[in-house]
């Protein structure tokens, strides 16, 4: 015992040496950080990496989530090849040392607390997303990134488009649903919800009194027979048994009295402008069973 | 009672419980109006949901459960060990991880028709495993901490197979394969059982005789002309198909088959071969009133009806041991 004191000793020094070293590296949060324009972003969040993929200015978003170019994830996922990923650890943050981060407030609780607590600016988007939070993210991803007028002309093209589908609407909504790996409908206040409102489709999970990412009854989808079923893709090539429901008999018994589409690989997964290709393809398979005449506009 | 009596007594309890299976849905229809469908027929959604849904639901409780509890009663019975069950023992958990690795490789690619072969030869390796350190090691206590070994080993690289798949929903259906359920099964899932099963029974059944002479010592059975080989092989192919088949479909159910030969031996006249059939009816009811019970206790969250027969069993298999250490000395 006595003979390893000094080694102690000695190591809580070094630890208390490199703690002191790391303080002094760190980027302390002055008063004036929030209001300059950050140089080097990190996202660490696949819905902040869309967003800020989209309107940061050449070579300001230093890095990605690994997820941003997963293709069942990430509509951009394309863009996401020219940027670094991260896979969200605060090791990584501290090494790149970026003057702002931005994420979700669901993912990576910890992370998020750990970084604010060593002095990063950390700005959180929530989870709970719908369509009506769509516009607004944009604008304040554009206030943070000091990229105001591309993100307000993103979120005035976003606002223009949903209002012109909704013109386009007429007739009785046609009954619909999405059906999600492992059984789970999307119900009331989800994106998907919303964009389902948008595109003039009644949610029968969410009349049924499903809340949010709720499990299904296969058994009620097929006695409410919704018009629509929205199936998800596989997220990956590898199988899952969560997969197997798209593929049940008693759905493919269904037949033809429900129109089974899948989404634009990503673009329901994250309330970004992209949601609107979401919105076109629900609205698609409505003009199939409820044609409209075609809108008299500008926009030819 | 006479074994006649049992057996037409447990197979009046599958009936009724394999009609309540049929009518507990969160589709509230009718009893009548459920049955017409099912054999006759009438609305098309209830068609639907009366064919494809409950009947292939109910119809794997009834033969999941009689595999389980006709296996376990051979187990108990050849390795003359009161603990023997296929989940305690290992052989649910390695069948599981036969078939997740066949399935979430995707070396069959996305269809379900290969997990059988997986979980079967999972099973097969499990149990040749067992009856080797069986047989070196008589001991009651030997088998069951190898079971618990092998069981926990398959359990581990089940856990790391899916978490190694790339696909973000592999690693959620852990449970699954540790803990099995009966929900969403479709007809396709009976049909590729099936044949397996069958041919499993017809082994386990095959096995009677020689059990039944096995209680009198081995030197005894085969003066009798039983021949430890054969017996052997029908043991080993028996339990394997049983066990691996219901696992491939429906995970890793424990404890049907500790629990239910416990329960219907004192009603028979104690001999292992004919607690088969009443062990395997008695197995078919458990697994479908915990089925029924699990969706009616939470109905909004399903419970995994491995849940349910793990806590049933565990405590009795606690019992068990407590019973089996204060007879012993």
């Amino acid at each position: 015992m006595r003979a390893t004191r000094p080694a102690r000793n000695r190591r809580r020094n070094l630890a208390v040496a490199v703690l002191a070293g790391a303080a002094a590296v760190v980027p302390g949060l002055s008063p004036a950080a929030a209001n300059e324009v950050p140089e080097r972003v990190m996202s660490l969040n696949v819905c902040t990496d869309q967003l800020a993929m989209l309107l940061a200015a050449p070579g300001q978003l230093i890095s990605v989530s690994e997820l941003a170019a997963d293709p069942g994830l990430s509509f951009h996922h394309a863009r996401a090849a020219g940027f670094a990923k991260n896979r969200g650890l605060a090791e990584e943050v501290f090494l790149e040392r970026p003057d702002l981060i931005v994420t979700g407030t669901y993912s990576l609780h910890n992370t998020t607390t750990l970084l604010t607590r060593l002095g990063f600016r950390v700005e959180a988007f929530d989870y709970g997303q719908t369509l009506g939070t769509v516009a607004p993210e944009i604008r304040r991803m554009g206030r943070l990134l000091g990229r105001s007028a591309a993100a307000e002309s993103l979120a005035t093209e976003f606002e223009s488009s949903l209002a012109m589908v909704e013109r386009s609407l007429c007739g009785a909504a046609p009954t619909a649903i999405a059906y999600d790996q492992n059984g789970i409908a999307m119900g009331s206040g989800t994106l998907v919800d919303s964009a389902m409102q948008a595109a003039g489709l009644r949610n029968i999970a969410a009349e049924l009194g499903f809340a949010g990412m709720a499990p299904f009854p296969l058994e009620l989808l097929v006695q409410h027979r919704p018009q629509i079923i929205v199936l998800s893709e596989p997220l990956a090539d590898t199988p899952s048994l969560a997969d197997q429901i798209a593929g049940h008999p008693a759905i493919r018994a269904l037949g033809q009295s429900s129109t089974r589409i899948t989404l634009p690989r990503g673009s329901a997964s994250c309330g970004g402008p992209f949601i609107i290709e979401a919105i076109k393809a629900l609205r698609a398979a409505r003009e199939t069973l409820v044609p409209c005449p075609p809108l008299p506009g500008p926009s030819g | 009672m006479n074994t006649l009596r049992l057996n037409a007594g447990l197979s009046a309890a599958v009936i009724v419980l394999l009609a309540l299976s049929l009518l507990v849905g969160p589709a509230r229809f009718g009893p009548l109006d459920s049955l017409r469908a099912l054999i006759a027929g009438g609305d098309e959604a209830t068609i639907i949901i009366m064919r494809e849904i409950r009947l292939p639901r109910a119809l794997l409780g009834v033969l999941i459960g009689f595999s389980l509890g006709a296996s376990g009663a051979v187990l108990q019975g050849f390795l003359r060990n009161p603990l023997a069950e296929p989940g305690i023992i290992g052989v649910s958990a390695t069948a599981s991880l036969g078939a997740v690795i066949v399935f979430y490789s995707g070396m069959a690619g996305a269809s379900i028709l290969a997990l059988p072969a997986g979980a079967l030869a999972g099973a097969l390796v499990a149990v040749l495993i067992l009856m080797a350190i069986a047989a070196r090691h008589g001991s009651t206590l030997t088998l069951i901490l190898s079971g618990v070994a092998l069981s926990s080993l398959a359990g581990a690289l089940t856990s790391l197979a899916l978490n190694l798949s790339p696909n973000p929903f592999a690693s959620y259906e852990i449970i699954f394969w540790l803990l099995g359920s009966l929900k969403d099964r479709s007809m396709v899932h009976v049909w590729i059982a099936l044949p397996l099963m069958l041919a499993g029974w017809a082994m386990l059944f095959a096995s009677a005789r020689a059990l039944d002479a096995l209680t009198l010592g081995e030197e005894s059975a085969s003066s009798l002309g039983i021949g430890m080989g054969r017996t052997r092989l029908m043991v080993v192919g028996g339990v394997a198909l049983c066990v691996g088949a219901a696992t491939a479909v429906a995970g890793a159910i424990g404890f049907v088959g500790l629990v239910v030969p416990h329960l219907v031996r004192p009603l028979t006249d104690r001999m292992p071969g004919s607690l088969i059939l009443p062990a395997g009816l008695g197995g078919a009811a458990l697994l479908l009133a915990a089925d029924v019970a699990c969706r009616v206790a939470i109905p909004a969250r399903e419970l995994n009806v491995g849940v349910l027969t793990a806590l049933i069993g565990a405590p009795f298999f606690l019992w068990l041991v407590a019973r089996a250490r204060r007879e012993a000395f």
